[in-house]
């Protein structure tokens, strides 16, 4: 295929996503990881955006980077202290979770190499309508209206089971 | 008829019996046991009189099968002849009058239906064993009236004389019965069956043995006879007799003087044809010297019923006597008439001690012990205890309080004295001894002498004593004034008996059972002649049965001895009557010997011109020898018992030191050696075993359990690595 | 850029979320491990719904966003969790928090 702009910018994309989520397993500070992922979640948003899925991306950046990632480092500042921000690691874990991880990212690129119906299928390009409309008829309107509903009391749950343990009192 | 008649004399008292015993042996919710005991008594006499008319045609066995036992059939039956039929009448009217009596002496017994309830259990074993036609139901009935027995005799058994009398009575009988048994084994054994009548019965196997067989059947006849010997108290076993006397006087009266006593001499005379010479001769010496032995001891007791459990055991010598030297009928004869004048006996000397217990009852407050009180007992010289209401050494005078007593006794007292031709109990002992008289003659036999001279001198003795017990007792002046002022007459239901019986002690009853043809003594075909004997041409001609003169009694019984041997003899010519000279002579004898000892009496105690003290004191060792009873109790208290005891220490050493030491040696040597090693192995193999398991467990699940390092992400990354290998395994591979 | 370029890209940002989880001594850092695992999912959904159906079916992109909501109250829960075991353990590390160890 040509290299265009596009394509470039693709690459960028990826680059950033796989380098940050790199950083992210790797590095010692944990507010570091937790930034780091930021961009990691940005990039994935953008991947979103080469997919045509803009209400996707969309939604990646507001909920990931607006609500988890913030969650994320509440989370990190409530537990850590100055000390606790240095990610211990281990070395012999980190050679087996490396041994394992890599067995399985082999094994993964092996079955994406060789699975037929995913060969060439290439991106052509064309320009799709925005999907927000069609998305909010199908999950409104349409056969995903259950599912969402079930989400959004799996989502309240949630919330009302997070608040229910992280209540001081609850070990009484 | 007959086998209704007989159901029913045995199903009465037995239902009596069972009725009271379904109710409880204990309680008293049952109170009229008398009346149903009486009725049931009353009906079998009903029925037993009847059944007098159905004999005539002669003996029929009724058997059923019983048990079959490998290829040996038992059955049970009924055997009825005249003898049976009398038999079955002394049994039921004695034991009614014995009911009837009881109902006044018993009353207010705490135990009173119990009384009762024995009597007809009793009832119905005596009937039981005198209707059997087999050995084996006969030896079934021997035992429960040894039961029975037992049980009254220990009626009273709060009383330590009477629980050791009933256990006395007991042991002493089984002794005999033990020999009575092997004996009945032995028949057993040799003719394969129990049954006594018909083609297969023992009598008629036993006719065919031949000469070489006498022996050994002469053996088994004797050894039968000790069961007799024991149940009719004959010596040497005759020492629980009268310690019997501790039950209460009916039973006395009912079971040892009139019915189960004389169970012996009918055992003896059931068996009366397989009699060989010897045993006969056995039989014979042996009732000959009972009924001395007895007779002289009496002579000196002071209490009113051992003396006449003394007189019993003398009469009941004379007849095994009777029967030994073949006076068949004779026996059966003075057996009957004996149940009768020996019932009033003793149920008059119970009337003389309920008179004199009254005035105990008063005194003691206590009215329902008729026991002997210790301590009021005089304590005679010897030792021995006497009751103060049995002494008779407390009598005296009492004909004017006790008239309806006084006579009845008398009269049996003239009976069996043998005072002539009024009373019965001269035509039946005078049968017996003109019996043995004409067996001597006829046999030429030394012994048969010996006998009769015995039996005459036994005779004269029991006339003395017999007067001397009436003289103590009814006349002279009272000895024990207090005693005497409270003694009274007994209620009717008491001298009601007492009449009927004298009246049955009257001869004219009992020859309406012994006329002629009614009682045939069977063939003893292995009592041969001896051949020294002389036989009398006489008497082997005469007829076999009774005359109904009176003074043809005794010469017909006798003379029937003599026939009955010799082949025929109840055949040929009607005539009877044939006044053999043993008969007269005896007759004449018995007279003088019996007026000799009642005017020897009416001398010592009743003029007093002879003193009994100063006659005692000369023949001192003599005195001593029949107040002790010949030692008889002595010997066997000092032989037997010390010998039982002596043989009981020697096993209980034994079983002390030998057999101990070895279970206490098996047991030291258990616990100290074997336990120790046992307990070792288990120590070291079995708990090491046990215990190397468990460490072994132990130590793998501490290394395994490392596993569990409950760090999660050690979790993940085994599952992780898990999927990998599964998906190259089953991918790639 | 065909689809196997974004499926290479979710398959190593699973591997790396994967590494993540089975190496950092952190809890959080486990959590953003599994977060980089999430993504990847979502964006294979993204991927196949552009590539294997027809263009105006996005019922991927729809199972994506539920992916997302998902994963916003797994956060939450995880980090509650988090919470309340650091003040039953004073600590973070999973290592740490191994009561279940036999």
């Amino acid at each position: 295929m040509e290299f265009t702009l596009k394509t470039f910018i693709f690459y960028g994309f990826a680059l950033i996503t796989i380098a940050s989520a790199l950083v992210v397993v790797t590095v010692r500070n944990i507010v570091h990881a937790a930034f780091s992922l930021m961009v990691t979640l940005f990039g994935v948003a953008g991947l979103y955006v080469f997919l045509q899925a803009d209400f996707l991306a969309a939604t990646q950046v507001i909920v990931y980077v607006g609500g988890i990632l913030v969650l994320i480092l509440f989370g990190v500042m409530m537990t850590s202290g100055r000390l606790e921000m240095r990610i211990h690691i281990e070395r012999g874990q980190l050679l087996l979770g490396g041994v394992v991880a890599l067995a399985l990212l082999m094994l993964l690129l092996t079955v994406i190499a060789n699975t037929p119906a995913w060969k060439n299928l290439t991106d052509d390009g064309t320009e799709l309508p925005p999907t927000t409309e069609r998305i909010g008829e199908l999950i409104l309107n349409g056969p995903f209206l259950l599912p969402f509903e079930v989400v959004s009391v799996l989502l309240l749950v949630a919330l009302i089971g997070a608040a229910l343990i992280s209540r001081k009192e609850v070990r009484d | 008829m007959v086998v209704p008649l007989i159901s029913l004399i045995l199903l009465c008292p037995l239902a009596a019996f069972a009725i009271f015993a379904l109710l409880g042996l204990g309680n008293r919710s049952f109170p009229r046991q008398d009346y149903l005991s009486t009725a049931a008594m009353l009906i079998g006499l009903v029925c037993s009189l009847l059944l007098l008319r159905e004999v005539v045609p002669g003996p029929a066995p009724h058997t059923v099968k019983w048990i079959s036992l490998g290829g040996v059939t038992f059955s049970m039956g009924f055997y009825l002849d005249s003898v049976t039929v009398i038999m079955l009448i002394v049994v039921t009217l004695v034991s009614s009058l014995v009911h009837i009596f009881s109902m006044g002496y018993m009353h207010g017994d705490p135990r009173y239906p119990r009384f009762f309830a024995y009597l007809s259990l009793f009832s119905f074993s005596m009937l039981f064993l005198v209707v059997s036609d087999n050995l084996l139901g006969i030896y079934i009935g021997w035992e429960l009236v040894g039961l029975c027995s037992y049980l009254l005799i220990g009626f009273w058994f709060e009383k330590d004389s009477a629980a050791d009398a009933c256990k006395k009575a007991f042991l002493t009988t089984r002794v005999g019965d033990v020999g009575m048994f092997i004996g009945m084994m032995m028949l057993f054994t040799k003719f394969k069956t129990l049954s006594l009548y018909g083609e297969g019965g023992i009598f008629a196997l036993a006719a065919s043995l031949n000469t070489g067989d006498m022996v050994w059947l002469s053996i088994a006849g004797v050894l039968i006879f000790c069961g007799a010997l024991g149940k009719s108290a004959q010596v040497p076993l005759h020492t629980w007799l009268p310690d019997a006397m501790e039950g209460p006087t009916p039973v006395s009266a009912l079971i040892h003087a009139a019915t189960m006593v004389a169970a012996g001499v009918y055992l003896t005379a059931r068996m009366f044809p397989i009699l060989t010479e010897t045993s006969s001769l056995v039989i014979a010496y042996i009732g000959g010297i009972t009924a001395l032995i007895a007779a002289t001891i009496a002579i000196v007791r002071f209490d009113i019923k051992r003396v006449l459990a003394y007189s019993t055991i003398s009469q009941l010598g004379y007849m095994m006597l009777g029967i030994g030297v073949g006076s068949y009928v004779a026996g059966l004869f003075h057996l009957t008439t004996h149940a009768f004048f020996k019932a009033l006996l003793f149920l008059g000397s119970g009337s003389v001690i309920h008179a004199f217990h009254a005035m105990h009852a008063h005194d003691d407050h206590d009215e329902h012990d008729h026991a002997a009180h210790g301590d009021h007992d005089l304590v005679h010289a010897h030792g021995s205890e006497i009751p103060p209401d049995q002494d008779m050494r407390n009598m005296g005078g009492l004909r004017h309080k006790m008239p309806i007593t006084f006579v009845t006794m008398l009269i049996a007292t003239l009976s069996i004295s043998g005072v002539p031709f009024v009373f019965s109990g001269f035509w039946s002992k005078d049968a017996i001894l003109g019996g043995v008289l004409g067996r001597a003659m006829e046999w030429n036999s030394v012994h048969h002498y010996l006998l009769f001279g015995i039996a005459l001198f036994a005779a004269g003795i029991t006339a003395f004593y017999m007067f001397r017990l009436i003289f103590m007792t009814f006349f002279g002046e009272p000895r024990n004034q207090e005693m005497h002022d409270m003694a009274h007459e007994s209620p009717k239901s008491m001298t009601v008996p007492l009449l009927i019986l004298a009246v049955l002690s009257l001869p004219i009853v009992n020859i309406l059972w012994f006329n002629e043809d009614y009682v045939k003594p069977p063939e003893q075909p292995h009592l041969h002649t001896p051949q020294h004997a002389y036989v009398s041409p006489d008497s082997k001609t005469d007829k076999a049965g009774i005359t109904l003169s009176l003074f043809g009694v005794s010469e017909a019984v006798a003379a029937e001895e003599g026939g009955h041997d010799t082949h025929g003899a109840h055949a040929d010519d009607g005539h009877h009557g044939h006044h053999g000279p043993a008969h007269t002579i005896a007759m004449v004898l018995s007279i003088l010997v019996a007026g000799l000892g009642i005017l020897l009496s009416w001398m010592f105690y009743h003029r007093r011109s002879l003193s009994a003290q100063s006659v005692a004191t000369t023949f001192r060792p003599l005195y001593n020898l029949f107040w002790h009873k010949y030692y008889f109790d002595e010997f066997y208290d000092g032989v037997l018992v010390a010998l039982t005891v002596w043989k009981a220490r020697l096993f209980a050493q034994f079983d002390g030191t030998i057999v101990d030491g070895i279970v206490n040696g098996v047991g030291t040597v258990t616990r100290d050696f074997l336990a120790v090693f046992i307990g070792i192995f288990d120590n070291r193999v079995v708990d090491g075993l046990v215990n190397r398991v468990a460490e072994v467990t132990w130590a793998i699940g501490g290394r395994v359990r490392r596993i569990q390092t409950g760090a999660i992400q050690t979790y993940l990354f085994v599952v992780l690595a898990g999927i990998v290998l599964l998906i190259l395994i089953f991918r790639v591979l | 850029m065909t689809l196997q370029h974004y499926l290479v890209i979710s398959a190593i940002l699973f591997t790396l979320g994967i590494f993540a989880v089975l190496t950092r001594r952190n809890a959080i850092s486990i959590l953003m491990g599994i977060e980089l695992i999430l993504n990847s999912c979502n964006l294979n959904f993204a991927a196949f719904s552009r590539f294997m159906t027809p263009p105006e079916d996005i019922s991927g992109q729809i199972i994506a966003i539920f992916g997302i909501v998902l994963a916003a109250a797994e956060a939450a829960v995880f980090l509650a969790i988090i919470l309340a075991i650091y003040r039953e353990f004073g600590s973070i590390r999973p290592n740490e928090v191994d009561t279940l160890k036999g």
